[in-house]
């Protein structure tokens, strides 16, 4: 046994900076529960609702934990914007919609990578560092649902795409 | 124990057998003969004699057994950017040992060997970044496995799935399956050490660096939860959803692609090698690295 002690002097509840960050955040998991539910509701999900549901689900519960962490300063509606711009791939088809919600998780993990490390408090931090590794499986989780290989296809489901990554650095954490 | 204190610890032993039969209890119990309490006041005389000489070099009035050893302070070991830098890196070269293992004794073939090296590949990767994160902190970079891990995690886990004729462990039935199983683990845990990391980085710069690996690790082990669970890639249990679209049974599988809504810090167990006679397979139980598993900056690595 050591004697240790964590060095940080970092605030644990999140400033009024981080609740601005973190009510985008919310817009943004509100919008992609709708877009799934919208995906399951328009029958483009073919044997792959169950797995559909389970990301409406999470993504809820991604909203609803970062509304216990801001409080009042949760927006509790969606990302209008972003709804619209997915919602027809979302309701084509299972391998249409798997491919978008693949595109939208990747953007999702890439702004919440930056945002983890634009959040001052460390709260913050951990909820959406644990909503991360999560996302990052979702993507895995849509590649396999769109057909593609593990093995031919393995950048699909291990790489978080360039233009994912530029889009989170130059436009404020997720969106 | 010294000859010196063996041969002092005899004579104890002898005394206290020559003033047993002295029968202290019934005397004390009814009354202490004058000769009863010379005999037991010569006893324990003998007794403080013998300790007094026992003892270490301090008097400090109290008669004791045996040498007071010298206190060792505690190390003082923060929990700083550069221990957590290193841990991780330690950890990167947990997995590295582990593939490259399971590589030289040739236990995957096919797609699954080439999954195994690009996972190597980057597990090579990440252990460079977190090593030059540490020398730019101005830290010293430790390019080695984590020590406790690799003894009670690892090491253990390796030899269940190759056998070790030393400790008549036999080699496991299923290799393939064993170290899909493992690295599944290894890599969830890999996955949930930079999640874990997040909040104790004092640096905020350091901590998107850290889940932008840790995800990576959890991609890795999403990509194996889907081969060895395709039915059901994510995992309703715990989830509100309608009863049609839960799980048709009360136990959760081994592995999924996608375990759980949030990354959690539970152990995650793996069950491994051949069974035994009862047909039971020992099952370890993989934890990120505790604060005394952490390599921190007094730690030599070479």
């Amino acid at each position: 046994m050591t004697a240790s002690k964590i060095i940080s002097d970092s605030p644990v509840r999140p400033t009024e900076a981080d609740s601005e960050l973190l009510a985008s955040a919310q817009a943004a998991a509100l919008a992609t529960r709708d877009l799934y539910q919208a995906a399951v509701a328009a029958g483009a999900t073919g044997d792959h609702t169950a797995t559909f549901v389970s990301l409406a689900a999470h993504h809820d519960a991604y909203a609803q934990a970062i509304s216990s962490l801001i409080g009042r300063a949760a927006p509790q509606a969606r990302d209008d914007e972003l709804f619209s711009a997915n919602k027809s791939d979302f309701e084509s088809d299972a391998t249409t919609a798997a491919l978008a919600a693949h595109t939208l998780e990747n953007s999702l993990v890439a702004a919440h990578t930056e945002l983890v490390g634009a959040l001052e408090g460390t709260e913050g931090a951990a909820l959406i560092a644990s909503m991360v590794v999560i996302e990052s499986r979702h993507v895995v989780a849509l590649a396999t649902i769109a057909g593609k290989s593990p093995v031919g296809d393995i950048d699909l489901f291990l790489v978080t795409p360039e233009a994912a990554q530029a889009d989170a650095q130059t436009t404020t954490p997720v969106a | 124990m010294s000859n010196s204190n063996r041969e002092e610890l005899q004579a104890f032993s002898k005394i206290v057998k020559a003033t047993q039969g002295a029968d202290f209890g019934p005397a004390l119990q009814s009354s202490l003969s004058r000769r009863r309490f010379f005999i037991a006041g010569g006893a324990t005389i003998s007794f403080g004699a013998l300790l007094a000489a026992c003892g270490g070099t301090t008097d400090t009035g109290i008669a004791r057994i045996g040498d007071s050893p010298e206190k060792t302070e505690l190390v003082d070991a923060p929990v700083t950017d550069i221990a957590l830098l290193r841990t991780a890196t330690s950890l990167e070269h947990n997995a590295i040992f582990v593939y490259e293992t399971v590589a030289a004794a040739g236990l995957l073939s096919g797609d699954a060997a080439t999954l195994a090296a690009r996972f190597l590949s980057d597990h090579k990767a990440h252990a460079e970044a977190t090593a030059s994160l540490t020398e730019k902190l101005g830290g010293k970079a430790y390019n080695e496995p984590n020590p406790r891990l690799q003894s009670i995690y690892i090491e253990p886990a390796l030899r269940l799935i190759t056998g070790d004729d030393a400790s008549g462990i036999p080699v496991t039935e299923d290799p393939i399956a064993d170290v899909l199983a493992l690295a599944y683990a290894l890599e969830t845990i890999a996955g949930s050490t930079y999640q874990v990391y997040v909040p104790m980085l004092a640096d905020a710069s350091l901590r998107s660096a850290a889940i932008g690996i840790g995800e990576q690790e959890a991609r890795h082990a999403a990509v194996i939860g889907s081969l060895l669970n395709p039915s059901r890639l994510v995992s309703t249990f715990g989830l509100s959803i309608a009863a049609e679209y839960q799980e048709e049974t009360d136990v959760p599988a081994a592995a999924y692609a996608v375990p759980s809504a949030f990354g959690t810090k539970a152990p995650v167990p793996v069950v491994l090698g051949a069974p035994d006679e009862s047909g039971i397979r020992t099952s370890l139980n993989l934890e990120t690295p505790s604060l005394n598993s952490m390599v921190y900056e007094y730690v030599d690595g070479e």
